[in-house]
Order: structure tokens, then sequence, then C-alpha cells
């Protein structure tokens, strides 16, 4: 009974929705701007393949943010 | 006739309500971006109200919570629609009045069950609905907004921390535009479809349309102009609002906050859960702020919402279920809608012009 009014299976897909969307977005970004800045001071240091490298994570992490933004709307348009 | 004379009314409503709604909470919706510099006010501005309007038509979710869940559609007339609409307005300018916290949204659908209930009796409502779409995803949306940021933020520190700040504020302000434009497309797809879900159980309950169906494209279009004019006409008067009122942040604190309500909301949405958007914002800033430094965060305001949880549905039941007996004393028919609204319009007009008279500022009561 209380589980049929609570919705429990919605509330905690949401929660675990909010969970991995927010959190990792967040993480994922702040990997691309740490990307962008180890590039930066390794580039100045000359270490050009562990700054190509770092250059190559944030990228990636910023590829992610972009796709999860994009799987995130299209399941919210096909409801 | 009478009945459509009504119906009129009530889209005219539903539709004044959504602007208003817009109009109250742009501030929530883009004082974090310009309070970190992330986004000039004219543009944070205009591209919230753009992203208002195309957020409303993705999701149709919560329209159908409020058409089909919460109130018998098959027992409901555009009558009890009206009066529940006028005591969500009329609580809302009390509130504004006053200077309480209120929530537009369970101001709505109190305003809805009261008259509802004042009409019909307890059967109208479906308490399932109620407490399951309704009151127990507004208390759990914003302390998961709060969660999610706090550890958002946390977990963002840990990663630039060691960082140049120059690179690390540049790259979150950045990042807000993304997110504050994500969290403005979250607040048009919720709110909306609230208007949206109103004004289709009006037509349900006229028989312009037939039980469970849902809301027709000119419903949806107006709805998402409404909101997005609301927001973009709202944005001159309440800058100064959510982003600096709540706690000073940076930008990476912005994003964090931002994101968390983005996720949230939309979460939310997709399961067809109606929130009210400011409280999960309030919970995004609250929680990146707390994170940081518990003292930086001001708790009169999460003291606020509390209240506003505790009083706007009872209060607004209570005016809704008053407004559908004074109609009731001019008959059936579409008179004592025609002149409660002429009544609400005068009132709404009198509080605007004694405030302005006053100087003193419109201020959001949140939505």
């Amino acid at each position: 009974m209380i589980a049929t009014i609570v919705h429990t299976d919605e509330l905690l897909q949401t929660v675990l929705a909010s969970v991995v969307a927010g959190i990792g977005v967040t993480f994922l970004f702040s990997l691309g701007i740490w990307g962008a800045g180890q590039f930066a001071e390794l580039s100045r240091s000359e270490r050009p393949v562990a700054a190509t490298a770092a250059l190559a994570v944030g990228a990636v992490a910023l590829v992610c943010v972009g796709a999860a933004i994009v799987i995130g709307i299209v399941v919210m348009t096909h409801k | 006739m009478n009945s459509d004379v009504i119906l009129i009314l009530v889209v005219a409503t539903a539709l004044a309500f959504d602007f208003t709604n817009g109009f109250h909470d742009t501030a929530n919706v883009v004082a974090t971006s310009i309070s970190t510099g992330a986004a000039r006010p004219q543009v944070a501005i205009g591209f919230a109200a753009l992203l208002n309007f195309v957020g409303a038509f993705i999701s149709i979710s919560v329209a159908a919570t409020v058409a089909k869940d919460v109130v018998d559609a098959e027992v409901i007339t555009p009558t009890i629609v009206f009066a529940g609409l006028i005591g969500a307005i009329a609580w809302n300018l009390i509130t504004w009045w006053f200077g309480l916290p209120s929530s537009s949204s369970h101001a709505l659908i109190g305003g809805v069950v009261g008259s509802a209930i004042a009409a019909v009796g307890f059967d109208a409502v479906i308490a399932e609905g109620l407490v399951g779409k309704v009151l127990i995803p507004a208390v759990v949306a914003p302390v998961l907004a709060f969660l999610v940021a706090g550890v958002a933020i946390a977990v963002s520190y840990r990663v630039v921390g060691k960082q140049r700040p120059g690179i690390v504020s540049r790259g979150y302000r950045y990042g807000q535009i993304v997110s504050g434009g994500l969290l403005a497309l979250a607040h048009g797809t919720n709110d909306a479809q609230k208007t949206m879900g109103i004004i289709t159980l009006a037509l349900i309950a006229n028989g312009t349309l037939a039980a469970e169906s849902d809301p027709p494209f000119w419903v949806i279009a107006s709805a998402a102009t409404a909101i997005a004019l609301g927001t973009y006409s709202g944005g001159w008067r309440i800058i100064k609002t959510t982003g600096t009122r709540i706690i000073k942040m940076d930008a990476a604190q912005g994003f964090s906050a931002q994101g968390a309500g983005a996720a949230v909301i939309l979460a939310s949405t997709h399961f067809g859960f109606p929130l009210s958007t400011t409280h999960v914002i309030n919970g995004g800033v609250m929680g990146s702020g707390a994170a940081k430094r518990l003292s930086a965060v001001r708790w009169g305001v999460a003291g606020n919402i509390v209240v506003a949880w505790l009083l706007t549905l009872p209060a607004a039941a209570a005016i809704g279920a008053l407004t559908f007996g004074i109609t009731r004393i001019f008959g059936t028919g579409a008179l004592g809608p025609v002149l409660v609204a002429l009544m609400a319009l005068s009132l709404v007009g009198v509080a605007f012009a004694r405030r302005a008279q006053e100087g003193a500022p419109v201020e959001a009561t949140g939505a």
C-alpha cells in the first residue's frame, strides 16, 4: 500500500539519475578544466607528451559531458 | 455557452498564472550565472526565456500528472478549475504582499484540490497521486539537489584544486553557460507543464477533450509562450535574488548548483513529478555553499522553504474552496466566475498600484 502511494521505483530512479547526472557531469567537466590547466602547465615545463595526454583526457571528458546532455534530452523527449 | 465562457476564463487565467510564474522565477534561473559573472544580465535573461520556451515542448509527463493524477477529471467542472486557479493566484498575491515564502506550483495544486473538495467532497481527490506524485517529491527534491550539489562541488574542488585559479574560474564560467541553459530548459519543462495540465483538465471537464487526453499542441505552445514572455519580462525587476541572497558563490559553485538543480528537475519531470523549481534551485545553491563553508549559507532561506512547504498547500486549498463557494452564490452559470475574475483583477491592480506607490520592489515568491 505504502509502496504504491510512494511510487518508490520512480522516486529511486529519479534519485539515481540526479546523482549520476549531477555529480557525474560536474566531475567530467572538472576533468576537462583539469586537462586544460595541466596542458598549460606541462607545455610551459616543455613536456609535450604529458601535455598532450592531459589535453586528450580533458577533451574526452568534455565530449562525455556533451554526450551525457544529449542523451538526457533524448531520454526526456522519448517518453 | 456558459461553460464556454468559464473555459475561456480558465485558459486566460491559467496563461496569466504561467506568465507570472516565469516573471517570478527569472531570478532563480539566471541569478547564479549573473552573480558569478558567467553571463551579462541581458544575455542570461534572453537565453533563459528562449530555453524556457523550448523546454515546454520536451515532455508532457507533468501535465499528465496535473490533469489526471491529482483530482478525478470525471467529476471536475471548469468552475472548479477556475476557483482553484484563483485560489493559487490569491495566495501568491497574499504571500507577495506580506513577504512570506511561497511556491506557485504548490499553490496551483492546493487551489485545485481545495476547490474540488468544496465542490465534490474528498472523493474528488486522488490521494495516491497527491501524496505520491506531489507531496513526497516536494520534500525529496530540494534535499536531493542540496546533497547532489554538495557532493558535486566537493568533487570538483578535489579535481581542480591544484590548478591556477584563472583557468579554473574561466572554465566554470563557460560551463555555466551550459548548466544555466539546462536549468532554464528544466524550469520551462516542469513549470509550463503545470499550466498545460490545468488547461487540459479544464478542457476534459468541459467535454472539449476526451478523458485521458494529452494536452493539444495549442495548449503546449501557448503555455510555452506565456512562461517565456514572463521570464523575459521578469528579469529586469528581480536580478538580485538567489545568487546573492542565499550565498556569495564562485563559478564552480554556480556550475554545481545549476547542474544539480537541472539534473533533479529534469529527472523528476521525466517521471511526471510537479516540483517547486524554486525550492530545488535554492536547495542546489545551499548545497554548493554548505559543502564549502556551512556558515556561508543563509539558513533563514532554508527555514522559509520549510514554512512554504507547510503553509502553501493548505492555504491555497482554503482560498480555492472559498472561491468556489463565492462563485456558487451566483448559481452554476458563468456569472459567478466572471464576477470573481473581475474582483481578482481589481485586487491585483490595487495591490500593484499600492506597492508601486510605496516604491517597494516586486520580489519572487517562488514556483
